[in-house]
């Protein structure tokens, strides 16, 4: 598995394209569970998991079914916890939710890449 | 030594923090928990970091403001979580520093430092956020970012934790 993180906007799409040139994305904004576990890759992977809170679902145990189901996914997610700690209670849980997902993704991860300002950096190489 | 660990929310820094006091051996652990517990969510949270740290021999001291004013053994290992709270607590709680934070909360640290070997500090990230605001939480932002450029100044080693990966800003660091 792959895990690539960065903020909004810093080239990590790009990045990602760039690196794994031909494989299959699911978008975390419209693919299904099922989606994302048969696909090579996903990006918009925090918006994916924001739908999934918003359904009810629990997301802290994607991890497990990714490492299970579909061991060598590429994963392109925002990193959303640095700002200041939201007022709205859906948004707090969100942004905890996804720093927990991506770093249970992140020890499982052969590989962690760090995108600022278009220049991705691998801060993990298991 | 003074370290300091900082991150975005979620980002496994608390965890590092605390096998980072693990890391110094034996000797007591006391653990400065700055978290005020003013509604379920907070008392949630500071469960959970309960949870997290029990089986790791810490000794809980509550301190909501007044730093400098503890009382602490000088043999001890001390982790300090989180900045956040504390700032916040001696900006708004009755009886806090409110416009001298920075100065207290520095001396506080400095305090800290001349009494004990180990120090580490975990503070927080809160500065990329979409939205501006102003007022108070403006302020907020600014003292904590002041408060976190000096206490990095005073440090040995600082260090950014991405999803539990340790990035060293400052100091080589041991890797845990």
């Amino acid at each position: 598995m792959e895990l690539i993180v960065g903020g909004a906007y810093q080239g990590k799409w790009r990045y990602a394209q760039e690196r794994f040139p031909h494989i299959v994305w699911a978008d975390g904004e419209t693919c299904t569970l099922e989606g994302l576990l048969q696909a090579e890759g996903v990006y918009r992977f925090h918006i994916f998991l924001d739908r999934q809170m918003r359904q009810g679902e629990e997301v802290l145990d994607l991890p497990g079914l990714i490492m299970e189901q579909n061991p060598g996914l590429v994963i392109v997610s925002d990193e959303v916890g640095y700002g200041v700690v939201p007022v709205d209670a859906h948004e707090r849980a969100f942004r905890e939710a996804v720093g927990r997902v991506c770093c249970q993704l992140a020890q499982s991860a052969d590989r962690v890449h760090r995108v600022v300002c278009g220049i991705g950096t691998v801060i993990r190489d298991a | 030594m003074l370290t300091v660990v900082t991150g975005g929310s979620g980002s496994g820094k608390s965890a590092y923090a605390e096998d980072l006091l693990l890391s110094y051996g034996p000797g007591e652990r006391i653990y400065i928990a700055t978290m005020f517990p003013f509604d379920e969510e907070s008392h949630k949270r500071i469960a959970r970091h309960r949870d997290m740290r029990r089986d790791k021999g810490f000794k809980t001291v509550e301190c909501y403001t007044g730093l400098d004013k503890l009382d602490i053994p000088s043999d001890a290992h001390v982790l300090l979580e989180c900045m956040s709270n504390l700032v916040a607590n001696e900006m708004f709680q009755e009886g806090g520093a409110g416009g001298q934070v920075v100065g207290a909360v520095i001396d506080g640290i400095r305090a800290l430092q001349r009494s004990v070997a180990q120090i580490c500090v975990v503070t927080n990230e809160i500065f990329s956020g979409s939205q501006s605001y102003d007022g108070e939480t403006r302020l907020y932002q600014e003292n904590l970012g002041a408060i976190n450029c000096r206490i990095v100044e005073m440090a040995d080693v600082a260090v950014e934790v991405v999803y539990g990966i340790p990035l060293y800003i400052k100091g080589k660091g041991e890797k845990v």
